[in-house]
């Protein structure tokens, strides 16, 4: 039994801990700058507010923890250990603040010098992790579908940064590149072969496990990551050839790879032989069928192309696939991990005289419960706020606002009860 | 239960954390040294990897095309 829970190289658990407490600040803080900016945020994709908030959301919350997750998970998932798991997390955690703060500053303010001082700070953290990352991938052979989806996810990773870091410098510059086909590009790499195949990679294992699923059939689930990043690939040569044929085509088939995913999942979940349905479980049926809609309307729009000129149409899809999405699964991760690693740290511990506190004790259900109803609100919010702007954006960004506090607030006192026993313990081994 | 590749089997799929470990730990106690036992799991354990590795058992694993890994491990 300890064996299991104490990997040599485990890192210890301020390490991933520091970036699942920054990230509900920075959804917090997307939805602050809606309520204090109000209705004219929405007007298109590319006011300075929406593409500040986006960034709050994708590179504050997502990619912070995602990044925060992999430190923790490497070993386990795919028995890579990264060196120095402590001192890879800390800069990493601090550029990935300071960069995701200045970015969302220079779109907001317009700043060029912001700009580019976070295209630099986030390269620099992304390049320092997919070293690292690669590193400790190098030597493991691809044995599971996931740890060669997390291979491809790297370079999905690595794609999607350098492209981000490219256009910040380009519109801090006033380079001349078709500003437009580009950040649908590096949406897509973001979105698609990084965020997406990292998704994949790691649903193949905690689907199944958390869940009590089938496990995803081995052949689909070996080439979905390959599939996903040579469909990126393919949309990158159509950008570079000007091919708006292709383009589209690529973006029909990659919704379509996401759908079909998403649907398997749907699939699994629903053979699974765990009767109650947890916090986990609910967020992963709110994140699918968000994504399987945001998907279709990627789809719709790419056989219909006049779609994607509404006002609107592109913002309510980014929506579903963000909010409803990605923070959904993440969220619902979350919810897993904070309160497994915790048990596993008072565990290694060990005390015969204290027993650990559950789980659920360390991180109530209930509570959970009651912020995904919050989030969900949220999401509705926002997605009517799209529709009916002048009503709804403040309201939206006060919910986003309560609904990743209210996490944060969780996951806190996931940690103090975590600290109180760990307090005990520590006073028992005075007294013994 | 048994199987073709071992007369020992933990069908440890549907169990949920640490009890795939835990079985499998306790059948291996059980079992003679040479004798073999087979896991079954939708996915790979590297961290069980590395407590046999420590332990000195050798193991073998294979990829079912429904998502189990088989892993077979001698005692």
């Amino acid at each position: 039994m300890q064996a299991l829970l104490s990997f040599d190289k485990a890192p210890p658990f301020a390490a991933p801990l520091r970036f699942f407490l920054t990230a509900p600040l920075f959804s917090l803080a997307a939805g602050l700058l809606l309520l204090f900016v109000g209705p004219g945020l929405l007007e298109s994709r590319w006011t300075p507010g929406l593409l500040a908030a986006t960034h709050l959301v994708t590179v504050g919350f997502m990619l912070m923890v995602m990044l925060g997750a992999l430190i923790q998970i490497l070993p386990v998932v795919a028995g890579a250990n990264l060196d120095n798991p402590l001192a890879v997390a800390r800069w990493l955690h601090a550029g990935l603040a300071a960069g995701a703060l200045l970015l969302a500053a220079g779109f907001l303010f317009g700043q060029a010098a912001l700009l580019g001082a976070a295209a630099l700070i986030l390269g620099l953290a992304v390049a320092a992790f997919l070293v690292a990352g690669a590193r400790a991938l190098a030597g493991v052979p691809s044995t599971s579908p996931t740890i060669r989806g997390l291979k491809l996810a790297l370079a999905g990773l690595a794609g999607a940064a350098g492209l981000g870091a490219w256009l910040a410098l380009a519109i801090a510059n006033g380079w001349a590149v078709a500003l437009p086909a580009l950040a649908d590009l590096h949406a897509g790499w973001a979105l698609g072969a990084w965020a997406g195949v990292l998704l994949a990679a790691l649903a193949y294992v905690v689907v199944p496990m958390f869940q009590l699923t089938p496990g995803y059939p081995a052949r689909p689930s070996w080439w979905f990551p390959g599939i996903l990043l040579g469909l990126m690939v393919g949309w990158a040569l159509g950008v570079v050839l000007d091919a708006a044929a292709a383009i589209r085509l690529v973006r029909a088939l990659s919704a379509v790879a996401g759908i079909g995913f998403a649907l398997l999942t749907l699939r699994l979940q629903a053979r699974r032989r765990r009767a109650r349905s947890d916090v986990t479980y609910r967020y992963w049926q709110l994140g699918l069928a968000s994504a399987i809609f945001a998907l279709a309307m990627v789809l719709t729009a790419t056989a219909w192309p006049p779609l994607a000129e509404l006002t609107g149409w592109s913002i309510f899809a980014g929506i579903l696939l963000l909010v409803g999405g990605f923070m959904s699964f993440i969220i619902g991760m979350l919810y897993k991990i904070v309160p497994f690693l915790a048990w596993m740290h008072l565990r290694n511990r060990g005390s015969a005289r204290s027993p650990v506190p559950n789980m659920n004790r360390l991180l109530p259900e209930a509570d959970a419960q009651r912020q995904m109803q919050a989030h969900a609100v949220a999401l509705a919010l926002l997605l009517a706020a799209v529709i009916a702007p002048e009503w709804l954006t403040r309201a939206a960004g006060a919910a986003l606002a309560v609904a990743s506090g209210w996490l944060l607030v969780n996951l806190l006192g996931a940690v103090r009860r975590y600290r109180q026993h760990l307090d005990k313990l520590d006073r028992e081994s005075v007294a013994a | 239960m048994s199987h073709p590749k071992a007369s020992h089997v933990v069908d440890a799929r549907y169990m949920e954390p640490p009890e795939p470990f835990v079985q499998t730990m306790e059948m291996l106690d059980r079992l003679k040294p040479g004798e073999k036992m087979l896991l079954l799991l939708f996915r790979e354990p590297h961290p069980l990897y590395k407590v046999l590795r420590q332990n000195g058992h050798a193991y073998e694993t294979e990829l079912l095309a429904d998502g189990t890994f088989e892993i077979l491990i001698r005692r």
